[in-house]
């Protein structure tokens, strides 16, 4: 329930007031503003949220702050909840081996850097006293994990001590919290149904919207995955259908065979598979990310029981730089340039005797494709681009990859 | 004691392991304590529905574990088959061959474990480590999920099957399902809870559970789930079918008529146990995948609301939600009732109820729908004199308008 438990001096118009124009300046966080169970205490220090959505409030916050600010607290505090920041920080402090409250002081700020960076503006005023990641010079636009990695606790982070926006912001439970057996808390499933709600209502009003808000809304229930484990996926699938590495094969007998006379059993065979790598980018792709690129790849396919001898790479000049040296740190045959248009590269790479079983092509897009599927698998690793292509020729339209591949967006 | 071990200076190989057996049984002695466990339940109503469920989790997190106790509940002999160490032929049959094959056929032996299996009637067959075989043994497998034949042998109404596959960023190779294959299972994310794991090393492992069908329910959840599912599938014809069409989304559960009714099937099994919505949440996005999952569980919420008809007709008797957003949702939904059909008698009804939501609840979330019901008036209605009881809201309203008012001359 939205009332909050009986404290006198808690001045819940103003608060309702807050919640209201939040509402009228951010419809599409309507819901999750109205799920928010307020908890009037006097030991929060300013206004924080636990997991299971309470918010609880202090009195004199409420009365020191002006209605138009409170608004901007509020809808700090259910960014934190809607973008599940105790989940993450949990997650995060498990994977790093992070503990002790300094570590939660250090993941509350991080997480207040990747909501207070977006949210405020167009109507919603940036509350007193919060911080920003320029603060303390870092840029903006980042995810709360990315701030962790970037910034340790030194002189400029000493006035953000007063921070505390509660478990629901740092996965660490207060004294003050209510805890899981508590009143009026919402269970996962509910949790869950607000924050889809509120994404739905984002994506279902292009436009007004701030970008910030509407990649969650699109991640919030989909995080994409790593392409680093997209590609390897792609690779492994290519490189274990039927007819390419380990597989049951009528070809020779099984040793079974013995057993059950005058019967032809399949047999376990391996042919390793053929794996060539098409390199056809332009320069403006980072070399970091196209020689990672290359380079798993090559590990994938090796992994998949391909021998060293068994992948090759060709290359278009402009990334001969960067396959030259890696080709030859790896013992991997090089092959000469394909020329900038990739449909000399597949007719080349086909060519080759014995065939290769897998194409896997790292490539911007910006190029014509082979009109008729190839005779082997192909995976495109697609560099994702800037949008700033477009604006020396408007007309041109680069082609989609075809879809009989497999295409893995990197980066 | 100490005399025997001063007797025997050199003990022999049996006493050194008698006392190994000792220290063995003291490791193994761990006592057990009741925990609630959503995903053992969610896991329990699938195979009690008789759907082949997959379960995706790293390896050595306890599935098998889980199997053992799902077995127990059931109380079905459990049959855990390696699916990577056999071979195609294990599952579809060895042949075997007679005195004329061209007259009698070459029949195809099933493996000694499905023979018993058959004979026994009932068990649970436990298919592990699905992704680490070879293509063509998964190809075999696979028949043997969805037909449930194994050689010449069809599987009796009494097995239950569960699969266990790694997921694909772990995999040592690949595998994937295609999307046709993907949607014959109810996928199952197995995890290992932290604090489960500690305390189970430390002596104390989990005891679920489980839940029981009722039978005086059965109907009942029959009625229910149909109605769940129409409701939502007539109102959004979009959501009937929906093949995942981005990468990071193969191999994963899905929305066609097909998973629907299997989601029918799953929401008829956790009515009639009487489970959460948590474990509901699990068992329809396993069917259906998580956006058409959350859609029907929202659509569930609101099926639970009260009916704007029903409150119209007799405001005095209305109870509203206690949690914000509902009560909102509620409220709106009255008005949309309003300006669907307007009548005098209505209108007040409406207003009489959103006094009682003043007088119940926190006064912010009756403002948008008072403002939109004030709209609605016709010329010759007179406001009703309970009115007087919204004036809260309208100055709650113009604090808004002053806190914007202030932004604005601020912008």
């Amino acid at each position: 329930m939205s009332a909050p438990t009986a404290d006198r001096n808690l001045d819940l118009d103003k608060l309702f007031a807050a919640r209201l124009y939040a509402v009228r300046v951010r419809p599409y966080l309507a819901t999750a503003l109205f799920a928010l169970h307020i908890v009037a205490s006097r030991r929060v220090p300013t206004m924080s949220v636990d997991r299971y959505w309470r918010c609880y409030v202090s009195p004199a916050f409420v009365d020191s702050m002006p209605v138009e600010e409170l608004a901007g607290v509020l809808v700090h505090e259910v960014s934190h909840l809607l973008r599940d920041h105790h989940g993450r920080g949990e997650r995060f402090a498990r994977e790093h081996d992070l503990s002790g409250p300094g570590e939660r002081l250090r993941m509350n700020i991080a997480a207040d850097f990747e909501i207070n960076d977006d949210i405020f503006g167009d109507g919603l005023v940036r509350p007193e006293g919060a911080i920003l990641p320029a603060d303390i010079d870092l840029p903006p636009g980042k995810l709360m994990e990315e701030y962790l990695r970037e910034f340790r606790f030194g002189t400029y982070t000493a006035g953000m001590a007063w921070l505390d926006c509660g478990s629901g912001a740092d996965g660490l439970e207060r004294e003050w919290e209510l805890g899981p057996s508590g009143a009026d808390g919402l269970s996962e499933q509910e949790r869950d149904g607000v924050r889809f709600r509120v994404a739905q209502a984002i994506i279902g009003r292009p436009g007004d919207v701030p970008q910030g808000w509407r990649r969650w809304a699109q991640e919030a229930f989909h995080p994409p995955q790593p392409w680093r484990d997209l590609l390897g996926a792609a690779l492994r699938a290519a490189v274990s259908t039927p007819g390419v590495g380990e597989d049951y094969t009528y070809s020779r007998p099984a040793r079974r065979s013995a057993g059950v006379p005058g019967v032809l059993l399949p047999s376990l065979r391996r042919t390793p598979p053929r794996v060539t790598v098409i390199i056809d980018t332009s320069g403006s792709v980072s070399d970091t990310e196209l020689g990672s690129a290359l380079l798993e790849a090559t590990a994938i396919s090796r992994a998949v029981g391909g021998r060293r001898d068994l992948v090759t790479v060709m290359s278009c000049d402009a990334a001969a730089r960067i396959a030259h040296p890696l080709c030859a740190a790896e013992g991997i045959p090089l092959m000469g340039g394909g020329g900038t248009d990739l449909r000399t590269g597949f007719a080349k790479a086909l060519r080759a005797h014995p065939r290769p079983d897998v194409i896997v092509v790292l490539t911007d897009g910006q190029t014509p494709w082979p009109v008729a599927k190839p005779s082997c698998r192909t995976v495109v690793g697609l560099f994702r681009r800037a949008p700033s292509w477009s604006e020396s020729d408007s007309e041109y339209v680069p082609d989609r990859p075809p879809e009989w591949a497999r295409v893995v967006e990197i980066g | 004691m100490s005399a025997a071990l001063l007797n025997s200076a050199a003990p022999t190989h049996a006493s050194q392991l008698d006392i190994a057996a000792d220290l063995l049984t003291l490791l193994g002695a761990a006592t057990t304590e009741p925990r609630p466990n959503n995903q053992l339940e969610a896991l329990t109503l699938a195979v009690a529905a008789d759907l082949p469920v997959l379960l995706w989790g790293e390896p050595g997190i306890g599935k098998t574990a889980a199997l053992t106790q799902l077995a127990e509940t059931l109380e079905l002999p459990l049959t855990t088959v390696i699916a990577s160490v056999h071979e195609p032929s294990d599952f579809s049959g060895l042949p075997i061959v007679g005195d004329d094959p061209a007259q009698h056929g070459v029949p195809m032996a099933p493996p000694d474990w499905a023979v018993r299996l058959v004979r026994a009637g009932r068990g649970l067959l436990f298919l592990d480590e699905l992704s680490t075989a070879p293509p063509a043994v998964q190809a075999a497998l696979l028949r043997l999920v969805l037909e449930r034949r194994i050689g010449s042998l069809k599987l009796p109404p009494g097995v239950r099957i569960v699969a266990a596959a790694n997921p694909r960023s772990s995999a040592a190779d690949g595998w994937e399902l295609s999307p046709p294959l993907a949607n014959r299972f109810v996928h199952l994310q197995w995890v290992h809870d932290h604090e489960v794991v500690v305390r189970g090393l430390g002596g104390t492992w989990p005891r679920a559970t489980l839940p029981r069908l009722d039978p005086v329910k059965l109907t009942d959840a029959v009625a229910f789930a149909r109605r769940a599912v129409c409701v939502l599938l007539a109102a959004r014809p979009k959501l009937v079918h929906q093949m995942p069409s981005s990468d990071a989304r193969r191999g994963g559960a899905w929305a066609s008529p097909r998973s629907w009714e299997m989601a029918l099937r799953l929401i008829a099994f956790a009515t009639a146990a009487g489970s959460s919505k948590d474990v509901l949440s699990q068992l329809v996005r396993g069917a259906v995948g998580d956006g058409p999952g959350f859609e029907l569980l929202t659509s569930l919420d609101r099926m639970d609301l009260p009916d704007p008809e029903l409150l119209l007709a007799d405001p005095t008797a209305a109870e509203l939600p206690e949690r914000g957003d509902l009560r909102q949702a509620v409220l709106d939904g009255v008005v949309a009732a309003v300006r669907k059909r307007p009548a005098r008698a209505r209108w007040d009804a409406a207003w009489a109820l959103l006094v009682l939501a003043i007088e119940t609840g926190p006064p912010d979330l009756v403002v948008v729908p008072a403002t939109t019901l004030a709209t609605l008036r016709q010329e010759n209605w007179e406001v009703p004199a309970s009115i007087e009881q919204l004036a809260g809201v309208v100055s709650l309203s113009q604090r808004a308008d002053r806190a914007a008012e202030l932004v604005r001359e601020r912008g």
